[in-house]
C-alpha cells in the first residue's frame, strides 16, 4: 500500500506578539492507503487542530501536508471546496446531519454536491443504507432516530463518495457504549472491506483500540506512536492505557 | 452600573436591534408627520370638509398603534430569543429576575426613546413636505417651512408609549416564565419536521377556495336581505372569507414545496436538495407568520391602490362633475321669471358673464327627460363646446355617463325613430353626444337627456326648471351655502307657471364649481393620504416581521451552512445559496398579494376605464402602488440579506 497522507514538519500557532499559543509544534507522520490511524491526546493537546489542518478547514503556520502527492497547504481557496468534495469524508461527534432533510436525503446530499447523476442517487443511497443497517429509517428525519442511527447516517454520507481519506472527530463522543461499539465495528469493517483510509481523533482508549496504529499527542507534539500489529484488541487496549498513564505522569518521551 | 451594562449590551447587539430601530423610527416618523398634517391649521382651513382628513388619520393611527404593538411584542420576543444565554448567565450569577427585567426594559426604553426622538425629527421634516404637497394640490402658494405641532407630537408620544408598554409587558412575562435551564439549553432541543402529502394540501386549497366562494355568495345574498339576518350573513361571510384567505396563503407554499421536491432531477440537481430542505423548514416553522404577513401585504397593496385610484379618479372627474360655475336645479314647474332674483343674487356677489334658464320636459310614457335644442346649444355655448344643428324631424341623445351608453346604443339600433306628440323623429347624424354636462342634475336626471327640436319640446310638459350661470371669474366656495340660504329664505318668492301645479315635495339642488373643486380636492387628499399612511406602515410592519423571521433563523442556518462547507461547497456557492434561500423565503408571502393586486388593477381598469375620465389613470395608480411597495420591500430585503449573510458566514466556517 502506498503513502496516502504525509504530514511534514507542521506548526500551528494562534495569537500574536507576546501572546502566542503553540497548538502544533513540528509534527511529521505518514498514513498509508487502507490504514486506520487513531490520534489520541488530552484536551488542548492539538489533536483537533491537527485534524482541522489535514481537512483544510484550518491552515498551518508552517510545514506541508501532502495527500496523494498534492500539497494541500498550497491549494488555493477557490479549489479547497472541490478538494474536500473529491477527497475527504467527515464524521463528527455531533453527527452534523441536517435536520431539514430525511436520513436518505442527508446521505444523498453528498452525492448531489458531487454532481452525481440523479438516476444513480436513490440506488446508491439504498445500497449504502443496507450495508450500514439503516435502510428501514431512510424516510425518517434525524430527530426521529437514535444517536447511533444518526452516526451511521453520518458514516454513510462520509463514505458514499468513496473519498481517499475519512476523517472522524470523536465519532463516539455523543453515543452510549452499545452504539459506540456498533459504530466502531462499522468503521473498522469499512476500513477492512472497502480498504478505506481512516484517521480518527479520540480521547477514549476503547475507541482508539479499534485503530491499527495510534499517535499520542501532548502539548502539540507527538509523544508516542504504537502499532497494533498482530495483537488482539484487548492487549492493544492495555498498551494504550499504559501510554496514557505515562503521559499523565509527566514522562517526557517514550519513543 | 446597570445603565452602563445596558448601554454596552445595546452596542453589542446592534445587529439584532438595527431593523427594530429602523422600523420603530419609521413608524414614529410617519405617525407624527401624518398626524401633523391632519392637525395643521393651514391644511384644515383649505376647505370646509378638511376635518375629514383629521378624523381619518386619527382613526387610522389607533389601528396602526394596535397592529404595531403586536409587531413590537414580536420583535422583543425575537431579541429575547437571541440573548437567552446571556440572560441565563445573569441569573446564574445571582441577578434577580426582577433586575434582569429592569435591565432589558432599560435597554428597550433607550432604543425606543432614541427611535421616537429621531422619528419625531424626521417626521417634522416629512410633515412640512406633506403640508407643501397638499397646498400644491389645492393650488395654494407654498414654500418649505418647518413647523412643529405639539398636539400631533403628544398623540404620537401617547401611541408610542402604549405600543411600547404592550411590548414591554410581553417581555417581562417571557423573562419571568422562562427557567434558567430552558434559556441555557433551548437550542439543543430537536425540531420536528414532517410534511403531509400533496393530496392533503390540494384538499386544503380546494376547501379554502370553497370557503371563500361560499363567503362571496353570502355577501351577494346579503344585498337582498333587509332584516337582522343580514348581520348573520355578514359575519358568516367575513369569517369564511378570512379563514379561506388565511388557509390558502398557508397551503400554497407547502404545495409549491412539495411539487418542487417531487421531480428527482430537480431535487438532486446541484445544491437544490439542501436549498429545498432549508426552505421546507422555514415554511413549516414560520408558515403561520408568512400567511399573516401575506394577508397584511394584500390589505396594504389593495389599500394603497384603491386610495390612490379613488383619490386620483375623484380629481380627474371633478371638472365633469361641476361643469357650470353656478347651477340651480329645481324639480318644479316654476316660471322663468322666478329665476331672475336668483341671477341678481349671484350678480351681486360675482360678475355674471352669461346665464340660461331652461326646462327639462317630461316625455309621456317614457322615464326620460327632454331638452329643447336651443337650450341645449346655449348650455354648450356656456361650456365652450361647439354648437350642434339638426333637422326639425331629428333628435339626439346627450349622455356623458358610461353606465347607460351601451343600453342607449342598443335602443337606437332597435328603434332609430321615436314618436313624440304625434310627430316622428329620426336619430340625428351624430345620435349621441358625450361631453360632460352634469347629467344627473342639470341636463337630465337619469344620466342622459333627449334633445329635441324646440317646437316639439314646447308641446311637452315643462316639469323641472334649471338655471346655469357662467361667471366672469371662478367664484368662491362659500357661494354655494349663500345661494342655498337665499333659495330657502323668504326673500325669494318663486311662481308656478300658469296651468301647472306645485308638486307635494319640491327638491332643489345648487352646484358651485369653486365649492365642488375644493370638495373634490378634499376627497382626493383624504382618501389618498389615508391610503398611503395605512399601507406604507403596514408594508413596513410586514417587512419587519419577515426580516425578524429570517434573522432568528441565523443560528440554525450557521450549523447547516457549516455542514455543506465540510461537504465541499465553495464559499461563492454558499453565498449564492444564502441569497436564494432568503429571496425564496422573502418572496413566498408575496406570491398571492402580487397576483391579487395585479388582478385588482386590471379588474379596476376594465370596470372603471370609462368612469374615470383620465385615460390610463387606473394603470398609472397600479404602477405607483407597485413601485412604492417595491422600494420599501427591497430596502428591507437588502438590509436583511446583508445581516443574514454576515451572520451565517461569520461563524459558518468556524
Amino acid at each position: 500500500m502506498g503513502e496516502l497522507l504525509k504530514v511534514s514538519r507542521i506548526h500551528k500557532y494562534y495569537g500574536m506578539d507576546g501572546n502566542v499559543t503553540k497548538a502544533i509544534q513540528d509534527i511529521s507522520f505518514s498514513v498509508h492507503e487502507g490504514e486506520f490511524v487513531g490520534i489520541m491526546g488530552a484536551s488542548g493537546s492539538g489533536k483537533t487542530t491537527l485534524l482541522n489542518c489535514i481537512s483544510t478547514i484550518d491552515t498551518v503556520t508552517s510545514g506541508h501536508i501532502y495527500l496523494n502527492g498534492t500539497d494541500i497547504t498550497e491549494i488555493k481557496e477557490k479549489e479547497l471546496a472541490r478538494f474536500r468534495r473529491e477527497n475527504l469524508g467527515f464524521i463528527f461527534q455531533d453527527f452534523n446531519l441536517l435536520d431539514t432533510l430525511t436520513i436518505s436525503e442527508n446521505i444523498a446530499l453528498a452525492l448531489t454536491i458531487n454532481n452525481v447523476s440523479p438516476d444513480q442517487i436513490d440506488r446508491r443511497v439504498q445500497a449504502m443504507a443496507e450495508r450500514l443497517g439503516i435502510a428501514d429509517i431512510l424516510e425518517k428525519y434525524p430527530y426521529q432516530v437514535s444517536g447511533g442511527q444518526k452516526q451511521r447516517c453520518a458514516c454513510a454520507r462520509a463514505i458514499i463518495n468513496q473519498p481517499r481519506l475519512i476523517l472522524a472527530d470523536e465519532p463516539t463522543g455523543a453515543l452510549d457504549s452499545h452504539s459506540s461499539q456498533i459504530l466502531l465495528s462499522m468503521i473498522r469493517s469499512i476500513n477492512e472491506e472497502l480498504s478505506a483510509t481512516v484517521l480518527m481523533v479520540t480521547h477514549d482508549a476503547f475507541s482508539a483500540s479499534y485503530a491499527k496504529r495510534i499517535l499520542f499527542l501532548r502539548d502539540g507534539t507527538i509523544f508516542a506512536e504504537i502499532l497494533k500489529g498482530d495483537d488482539s484488541r484487548e492487549p492493544f487496549f492495555e498498551r494504550i492505557i499504559k501510554i496514557l498513564t505515562m503521559m499523565g505522569s509527566g514522562v517526557s518521551d517514550v519513543r | 452600573m446597570y445603565a452602563r451594562l445596558a448601554l454596552r449590551n445595546i452596542r453589542r447587539s446592534l445587529r439584532d436591534y438595527i431593523i427594530y430601530f429602523v422600523t420603530t423610527t419609521l413608524v414614529a416618523a410617519l405617525m407624527y408627520s401624518f398626524l401633523a398634517l391632519g392637525f395643521s391649521p393651514n391644511v384644515i382651513s383649505m376647505s370646509e370638509n378638511m376635518s375629514m382628513l383629521t378624523s381619518g388619520i386619527l382613526i387610522l393611527s389607533v389601528l396602526i398603534a394596535f397592529v404595531t404593538s403586536f409587531v413590537i411584542g414580536y420583535a422583543i420576543r425575537f431579541m429575547l430569543e437571541q440573548r437567552k444565554k446571556e440572560l441565563a448567565t445573569y441569573e446564574l450569577m445571582g441577578m434577580e429576575v426582577k433586575t434582569v427585567c429592569r435591565l432589558f426594559l432599560a435597554e428597550s426604553t433607550a432604543i425606543g426613546g432614541c427611535a421616537f426622538l429621531l422619528g419625531s425629527l424626521i417626521g417634522t421634516g416629512l410633515s412640512s413636505l406633506l403640508n407643501q404637497l397638499v397646498r400644491n394640490i389645492f393650488g395654494f402658494p407654498h414654500s418649505y417651512q418647518v413647523v412643529f405641532f405639539s398636539q400631533a407630537w403628544a398623540i404620537t408620544l401617547l401611541s408610542f408609549a402604549l405600543m411600547y408598554g404592550v411590548g414591554m409587558l410581553r417581555a417581562v412575562k417571557v423573562i419571568r416564565r422562562r427557567k434558567v435551564v430552558d434559556l441555557l439549553y433551548d437550542s439543543h432541543r430537536n425540531e420536528g419536521y414532517s410534511f403531509r402529502s400533496i393530496r392533503w394540501h390540494i384538499l386544503c386549497v380546494l376547501i379554502s377556495i370553497a370557503a371563500m366562494a361560499v363567503g362571496a355568495a353570502l355577501l351577494a345574498e346579503l344585498v337582498h336581505i333587509q332584516s337582522n339576518r343580514a348581520w348573520l350573513y355578514l359575519g358568516g361571510a367575513c369569517l369564511l372569507i378570512l379563514a379561506g384567505v388565511y388557509e390558502l396563503h398557508r397551503q400554497v407554499p407547502f404545495l409549491l414545496y412539495q411539487f418542487a421536491k417531487r421531480d428527482p432531477y430537480r431535487k438532486y440537481r446541484g445544491e437544490n436538495l439542501f436549498l429545498l430542505g432549508q426552505i421546507g423548514r422555514r415554511i413549516q416553522s414560520t408558515g403561520r407568520t408568512m400567511a399573516i404577513v401575506a394577508i397584511l401585504l394584500t390589505v396594504s397593496l389593495a389599500t394603497l391602490f384603491v386610495g390612490l385610484t379613488m383619490g386620483a379618479g375623484y380629481r380627474a372627474n371633478m371638472e365633469a362633475y361641476y361643469p357650470y360655475d353656478v347651477g340651480v336645479a329645481i324639480d318644479a314647474p316654476l316660471s322663468t321669471d322666478s329665476m331672475e332674483p336668483v341671477i341678481s343674487f349671484v350678480q351681486d356677489r360675482c360678475a355674471v358673464e352669461d346665464s340660461v334658464v331652461f326646462y327639462l320636459y317630461s316625455v309621456p310614457d317614457v322615464p326620460v327627460e327632454a331638452l329643447s335644442l336651443s337650450d341645449y346649444n346655449h348650455l354648450r355655448q356656456i361650456l365652450g363646446l361647439p354648437l350642434v344643428s339638426m333637422d326639425d324631424d331629428e333628435f339626439l341623445i346627450h349622455c356623458d355617463t358610461w353606465r347607460s351608453m351601451k343600453e342607449i346604443q342598443k335602443a337606437l339600433e332597435r328603434e332609430p325613430e321615436i314618436t313624440l306628440t304625434s310627430q316622428t323623429l329620426h336619430a340625428a347624424q351624430t345620435p349621441i353626444m358625450t361631453e360632460p354636462m352634469e347629467q344627473y342634475q342639470m341636463a337630465g336626471t337619469k344620466g342622459f337627456v333627449l334633445v329635441v327640436p324646440d317646437k316639439v319640446a314646447k308641446q311637452l310638459l315643462a316639469s323641472k326648471i334649471r338655471l346655469a350661470i357662467k361667471l366672469e371669474n371662478d367664484g368662491y366656495p362659500k357661494l354655494k351655502g349663500e345661494l342655498q340660504g337665499f333659495l330657502k329664505s323668504d326673500e325669494w318668492r318663486p311662481e308656478v307657471q300658469t296651468g301647472y301645479e306645485l308638486p307635494e315635495r319640491v327638491t332643489f339642488g345648487v352646484t358651485v364649481k369653486a365649492w365642488g373643486i375644493a370638495n373634490s380636492l378634499t376627497g382626493f387628499t383624504t382618501i389618498s393620504f389615508c391610503g398611503l399612511y395605512l399601507s406604507i406602515i403596514f408594508i413596513i410592519l410586514s417587512c419587519t416581521v419577515l426580516a425578524f423571521e429570517q434573522l432568528s433563523a441565523i443560528d440554525k442556518n450557521q450549523k447547516n451552512y457549516r455542514v455543506i462547507d465540510r461537504l465541499g461547497v465553495s464559499s461563492q456557492r454558499r453565498v449564492a445559496l444564502i441569497r436564494k434561500e432568503l429571496s425564496t423565503v422573502f418572496f413566498i408571502p408575496l406570491l398571492l398579494p402580487i397576483l391579487l393586486t395585479v388582478m385588482l388593477v386590471f379588474g379596476a381598469q376594465i370596470f372603471f376605464r370609462e368612469a374615470i375620465l383620465q385615460e390610463g389613470l387606473v394603470l398609472l395608480c397600479g404602477l405607483i402602488t407597485i413601485v412604492v411597495f417595491c422600494v420599501i420591500y427591497f430596502t428591507y430585503f437588502g438590509a436583511t440579506l446583508f445581516l443574514f449573510k454576515r451572520g451565517i458566514l461569520r461563524q459558518g466556517t468556524e
